[in-house]
């Protein structure tokens, strides 16, 4: 397992109308368990999975519900959220077409505040959630909906149940099919030279916590 | 949406600055129930950065007549009771003022279409239409003016401000001047002429190395997501108080830097670099070997003067300039040590400018060859670093919202409550204003300070290099003695600040006089307009300036709270930016408060690491390591068993 040649860190979104769904997603995919009551984490912005993609690969996702309390609630994302993700999954409420409808908005505010760093949009997955609850007329043509992800960008589409886990890990390795497809071009426009401050252990820091004393 | 918002919390903080940020983070880590909310649509206040077409509406705002949108507000005064008081807040921030906007990009009119596609995303951005009445830089101030309801105007939604900041007109002949004198309010001014342009050669650097982009008007528009521009300059000290407390607080996972590539001097005219680590210092070209013995025996001292006070006691209490000049350095080392790394103004004492010196010499290393790192997108980030630790803790986040007034029970002399805009009532235990929200009563005895600010956009650095992707800080000496130095940040577009082939240049000083008044001899002798450049036969030929701005900033920074008038002991007040370099005041105000608001209460501490709790994709048990400290709130307040808002209010 530790001996995997290859890992990839990737952040990924998972947006979409109040209620379709987005946190039972993330818990059924993350947590392996589904819940119609469950409680709000408060503490963790992100849940991480783990993916031994092949056997040189391991994959590992942070998935940012963006129903985080407090901000998300009332339209005031911050660029924290949005910064850096590779890619998205959008959901939407089968037995709700209101929530299809918002689809676009979503995709559209998305690719407003989000770019890959050669510009191009990120990959985004369309989800038609609680497909368990009885088929809704807008999924009975399969042709259509390929039809509206053609024309609005989206990767792919998957119908899914958080709660019969329906189609979850389908979906997520499709979105990180075309992730890991579009690394190989954006490697050449990674920046070096980042810095990222962290936490490091004191006994990393000897020489300069004596110049610092 | 207004209805779903609680109305009972500890905290109630008014601003979404830096230091107010880091107070709503370290409240809601330690436990408390935190509303954060800011009247404008953005985060930071004074703190925030903007894309291009982000810091026009900006502009736009600081110009609008304080009464305007106040429609929609609610009357407070009936929802004040008998035995309680209220304190007003300000309507409108005016920490903001002399703005001038000058544009010497080409306004080429060669792909419209996408202009047009522009326009209507941003109608702020008239501006980008077409060329415009020709001047030379001796006549800057000779705006024209236009009236902005006339029917000529390119784009049918002009703002509407009095016509103070300026829609460029698509033919001049057409142009109604309202009036050439625009006093200290908001002007745009116009001085390339396109069709000029469209026929000059491009300019060959003399070291024959690739042409000198052209840059045009509608280029910075269309890009103009590229750019994060800070209303605020400032970066962080390696070894600081901010960088201590991202790294000490985890903060700093939301958060990545660039370090500060290159110390700059302005010396007789030529920008030079300063060799600042031991490496550079023996790999300089520019100094002699004697030189470089001096520097390097100097520079070894201050790191520990205060084991030889023998060395420097008889200058205690005389200026650090004096100092350096009975040392054995040449001229050319004292300008460097003086100004570029103590950065001290020429009074500054010997203690402070060894203690200064010392600092800077600390902070090498820890992160690359200078001391300084600077935040990717821009200094603006930072706060909405602390505000997402907040909402991650439960913090409530209202934007776009605006508080009325201040309910102070009689009696008991404390704050009880706020009052909204629309009217509600939300109660809180202790309350976080920030300066700027303050109403001119409350702060009729207080004495504020001014910055003066100027943003350029440019199209090459101020010191070519082999690399052009260069962070430099630069500080320009007083021209005479008793004026302020100016501090000149430069970020390249690898910073995410500014588009490919342009140079963002940040100029900050304490003011003086307006911001253009104090940095315009600054920016001359730096750069040259673009329209000039034929002219300019310089060698190396100076940078050329594309598009500048100039304000001045409110520095509320040295206000003592009892100045404040009749404020309840339990309403805390957070300043402004202050004029500094780094961000030390802002974080020292913020720890201050909490400590007096929580005393012994733990200051952001760490949280517990996400990263260490992992559910692995093979392992079927869900516990990890680290999650014994997670901690799970008992609510059932997510977004699945609640129905808080409707789907629009997602989307701005």
């Amino acid at each position: 397992m530790q001996a995997a040649n290859k890992e990839h860190l990737y952040k990924l979104l998972v947006i979409g109308d109040l209620g379709v769904g987005k946190t039972s997603i993330i818990k059924r995919y993350v947590h392996q368990n589904f819940s119609s009551h469950y409680r709000a984490t408060i503490g963790v912005d992100f849940a991480l999975k783990v993916l031994h993609w092949d056997p040189d690969t391991v994959v590992r996702l942070q998935l940012w519900d963006i129903a985080v309390i407090g901000q998300e609630r009332f339209g005031n994302m911050t660029r924290v959220y949005y910064r850096e993700a590779m890619g998205a999954f959008i959901v939407f409420d089968v037995t709700r077409p209101a929530t299809f409808e918002a689809v676009t908005k979503w995709k559209n505010d998305l690719d407003s505040k989000l770019s890959l760093p050669n510009g191009k949009p990120v990959s985004v997955v369309l989800l038609a959630n609680k497909c368990d609850q009885g088929q809704d007329v807008l999924l009975n043509n399969g042709l259509k909906m390929d039809q509206f992800c053609k024309e609005h960008g989206f990767v792919g589409w998957f119908e899914t149940s958080a709660k019969e886990n329906i189609n979850i890990d389908e979906a997520s390795r499709c979105l990180v099919k075309h992730i890991l497809a579009n690394e190989c071009e954006l490697m050449e426009s990674i920046e070096p030279d980042i810095v990222k401050p962290h936490l490091t252990p004191p006994r990393a820091l000897s020489c300069s916590s004596c110049a610092k004393s | 949406m207004a209805d779903s918002l609680p109305t009972e919390f500890d905290v109630i903080i008014i601003g979404t600055g830096l230091p107010e940020s880091i107070l709503a983070a370290a409240c809601s880590r330690s436990g408390q129930r935190v509303l954060h909310v800011d009247s404008r649509s953005y985060y930071g206040g004074n703190w925030a950065s903007f894309t291009f077409s982000g810091l026009l509406s900006w502009l736009k705002e600081c110009e609008q007549d304080s009464e305007a949108g106040d429609k929609s507000t609610v009357a407070w005064q009936n929802l004040i009771q008998d035995t309680e008081e209220a304190i007003a807040l300000r309507r409108k921030d005016d920490s903001i003022q002399h703005v001038e906007v000058f544009c010497y990009a080409s306004k080429d009119t060669g792909d419209s279409a996408e202009e047009i596609d522009v326009l209507q995303k941003n109608p702020s951005l008239v501006a980008s239409s077409t060329l415009t009445k020709p001047l030379d830089s001796a006549c800057l101030s000779e705006e024209t003016h236009s009236d902005s309801t006339s029917p000529e105007m390119p784009a049918k939604d002009t703002p509407q401000h009095d016509g103070e900041i300026l829609p460029e007109v698509t033919d001049r002949e057409e142009t109604q001047v309202k009036e050439t004198d625009c006093g200290e309010k908001t002007c745009i001014h116009t001085v390339s002429d396109g069709a000029k342009d469209e026929n000059k050669p491009v300019v060959e650097d003399n070291s024959g190395q690739p042409k000198r982009n052209r840059i045009t008007y509608s280029q910075i528009v269309k890009e103009g997501r590229r750019f994060n521009i800070d209303l605020v300059s400032k970066l962080l000290y390696s070894q600081g108080s901010l960088i201590d407390l991202l790294i000490k607080s985890n903060v700093s996972r939301y958060a990545e830097f660039k370090n500060v590539t290159r110390i700059l001097a302005f010396r007789e005219g030529k920008v030079e670099q300063v060799p600042c680590s031991r490496a550079d210092v023996f790999n300089s070209k520019e100094l002699t070997m004697v030189e470089k013995r001096m520097l390097m025996k100097f520079l070894t001292f201050c790191l520990d003067y205060e084991q030889h006070p023998g060395e420097y006691q008889d200058f205690t209490q005389r200026p650090f300039s004096e100092y350096l000049k009975t040392q054995k350095l040449t001229p050319n080392l004292q300008h460097f040590i003086l100004h570029s790394i103590a950065m001290t103004e020429p009074s500054c004492l010997t203690v402070d400018g060894l203690k200064a010196t010392k600092h800077f010499l600390q902070c090498l290393g820890r992160y690359g060859n200078t001391p300084f790192l600077f935040p990717l997108y821009g200094q603006g980030e930072i706060p909405q670093c602390f505000c997402r630790m907040c909402a991650v803790f439960g913090g409530i986040y209202c934007l776009r919202h605006r508080v009325q007034c201040l309910v102070v029970d009689k009696e008991s002399g404390r704050c009880e409550a706020v009052i909204d805009h629309f009217g509600q009532r939300i109660s809180a235990k202790f309350f976080i204003v920030e300066d700027s929200y303050l109403s001119e009563d409350t702060c009729a005895g207080v004495q504020y300070g001014q910055i003066s600010r100027a943003v350029l956009i440019t199209d090459q650095s101020v010191l070519k290099a082999d690399s052009d992707q260069q962070i430099s800080m630069l500080t320009v000496p007083p021209a005479e003695p008793g004026a302020r130095a100016v501090r000149v940040a430069e970020l390249c577009s690898s910073t995410m600040t500014c588009m490919k082939d342009t140079y963002l240049v940040h100029l900050t000083c304490s003011s003086a006089s307006t911001a253009r008044e104090d940095l315009e001899p600054v920016v001359q002798k730096l750069f040259t307009p673009y329209a000039e450049t034929e002219i300019d036969e310089g060698d190396p030929p100076k940078p050329r300036l594309l598009w500048a701005l100039y304000f001045n900033m409110r520095d509320s920074s040295g206000v003592s709270r009892s100045s404040y008038h009749g404020l309840p002991s339990n309403v805390y007040v957070c300043s402004g930016p202050d004029c500094g370099l780094g961000n030390e005041h802002a974080v020292k105000l913020a720890e201050t408060l909490f400590q007096q608001i929580f005393p012994g209460e733990d200051f952001c501490p760490p949280p517990p690491n996400p990263e260490d709790i992992i559910f692995d994709g093979d392992d079927k048990q869900p516990e990890a390591p680290g999650t014994n400290t997670l901690i799970v709130a008992k609510l059932e307040a997510s977004e699945g068993s609640q129905n808080l808002d409707s789907p629009g209010q997602h989307l701005q």
